[in-house]
């Protein structure tokens, strides 16, 4: 070509940036084989310690993880929770360094990059942006996840269990597809390090709950004083033998605090009630025919399919 | 030759503003390029894209977008038009090399496709359902082999989420130099574009006839 070109330094700058932060992630990523039609990928979070996607593991044994290098390891189920699509796995002799989670919050617009290893030993990414900040999320698998990252970048096939990274190649999330079918999340690494160091501790979560079905109601005019909200939950359903029913709370209570917290949809009490202990002790403000009562409950051990 | 390119422009107390010169970059790079990516049209209705690859306008383009079509048309960014025929094909790789018989055409640089990474930014201009010489971005998504079924398997392709349509078939992928660095082929899923690498491009054309 003939005329005076520009370099394009700022944009080769920038293209070999990212070039550098898929490598860098890429070194903490393995291929996981764990069901019949292909496999999917797992992220190096600790010495010999993967997480996976709870959904890309359709059996318990016989399953096998690939680093780069190529090699075909034997892999032990830790535990997995449906609840967060989030499974722990241990191999050993990976030899591979832990992923760096992201220091900073995720601030909507951030570049990102969606890293995996869906097949072997190639790795695979996309280009997108840190697209919103949701939750809690209320799954078809389970209670809450109280954060996730939603992404435009494409989750290809194989994808769950791999990383949502920043320019840096620092970890903002694990990637799955499963908990909202065929939509990218990331789960955000804080969360996702909790469980999975959970589920390496005990090969499954625990939540806490109260045992009550409740539906967000205006409180009645009458009812409404100068220091009580305008929301609260009102109790349609009480399990039997639920940490609510034994701790006295009754059908019709309509539940305004939790530990002095307004709670005025269940998604509110549902978080509240993830940051707490199975066997802790709240203190739940109910409005009771006009009055407004406190009481002590003692929360329990959630059940697969339980309420909140 | 090459002059310095855009800086980032220094503010006090802030991180300098790589956005605006980086966005320049693209302008800068687009402006150079696009007079060599060509349209190739079949009784005025848009076949796909190419690339002036050679000089006495040697276009390079993929064999589908002429399979079925004759006689096809290359039309430049500027406007001309020229008569083309086709001096090589090979339906296997989805490469074809066409002579644009009039006039001199402006050559686009080749790039080595066998030094890309994964994570890289990539450029595909082309005419997205007709729209004329649209571009658009993506990255280097993946690297690797193509096994479809009922195909025969094609040893290295690139794999981009750059956004495809219609139109962009045989248009040229550019790196952030400016280099055609692959040839758009197909997407798979709906949204994995796969594109022949300009190494393969290049061993292929070499055992092609120039153009006069």
């Amino acid at each position: 070509m003939t005329g005076i070109l520009r370099e394009t330094l700022v944009l080769s700058a920038v293209s070999a940036q990212m070039a550098d932060a898929v490598e860098r992630a890429a070194r903490s990523l393995v291929h996981v084989s764990g069901r019949a039609r292909y496999g999917a990928s797992g992220t190096v979070y600790a010495s010999g310690l993967i997480i996976a996607a709870d959904h890309t593991l359709e059996r318990d044994d016989n399953l096998t993880v690939e680093p780069p290098d190529g090699r075909a390891l034997a892999a032990e189920l830790l535990g997995r929770d449906p609840a967060t699509d989030l499974a722990v796995l241990r191999v050993a002799d990976l030899g591979l360094d832990p992923a760096s989670p992201a220091a900073g919050p995720v601030r909507v617009g951030q570049l990102a990059l969606a890293v995996g290893r869906p097949a072997g030993q190639a790795v695979m990414a996309s280009l997108g942006v840190a697209s919103a900040l949701g939750g809690p999320l209320r799954t078809a698998r389970g209670p809450v996840l109280e954060q996730f990252i939603r992404t435009d970048a494409t989750p290809y096939p194989g994808f769950s269990g791999g990383v949502l990274i920043d320019t840096e190649g620092a970890v903002m999330g694990i990637l799955t597809s499963g908990l909202i079918r065929g939509v990218g999340l990331a789960i955000p690494m804080s969360i996702a390090i909790r469980v999975a160091n959970t589920l390496a501790r005990q090969g499954h979560v625990t939540r806490p709950y109260l045992g009550v079905g409740a539906q967000s109601v205006r409180l009645p005019d009458a009812q409404r004083r100068a220091s009580l909200p305008e929301h609260g939950l009102l109790v349609v359903s009480l399990g039997d033998d639920s940490p609510a029913a034994r701790d006295g709370l009754m059908l019709g209570d309509i539940i305004v605090a939790l530990d002095g917290r307004p709670v005025a949809h269940v998604e509110t009490l549902q978080a509240l009630l993830a940051e707490r202990a199975v066997g802790a002790t709240c203190g739940v403000e109910v409005v009771r025919g006009g009055t407004l009562t406190r009481l002590m409950v003692t929360l329990g051990q959630r059940q697969p399919g339980a309420r909140a | 030759m090459t002059v310095g390119g855009a800086n980032p422009v220094a503010r006090p107390g802030r991180a300098p503003a790589y956005l605006p010169a980086l966005g320049d970059d693209i302008e800068e790079l687009l402006s150079r390029v696009r007079p060599s990516v060509v349209q190739l049209q079949g009784r005025h209705r848009v076949l796909g894209a190419g690339v002036v690859e050679g000089g006495g306008g040697r276009v390079v383009t993929a064999h589908h977008v002429i399979a079925q079509q004759w006689p096809v048309e290359v039309v430049g960014a500027d406007g001309r038009r020229s008569a083309a025929r086709v001096v090589h094909a090979d339906p296997r790789l989805d490469l074809a090399v066409l002579d644009a018989l009039d006039g001199a055409w402006p050559v686009a640089a080749v790039g080595d496709s066998s030094r890309l990474r994964v994570g890289e930014l990539i450029f595909a201009l082309g005419h997205p359902w007709g729209q004329p010489w649209a571009v658009a971005v993506g990255i280097v998504s993946g690297l690797g082999p193509l096994r479809l079924p009922r195909r025969p398997e094609l040893p290295e392709c690139i794999w981009s989420d750059v956004r495809l349509a219609p139109g962009n078939s045989g248009g040229p992928l550019f790196n952030a130099r400016g280099e055609v660095v692959g040839l758009c082929s197909m997407v798979i899923g709906g949204d994995l574009a796969v594109a022949v690498p300009s190494r393969t491009l290049s061993r292929w054309t070499q055992g092609v006839p120039q153009c006069a």
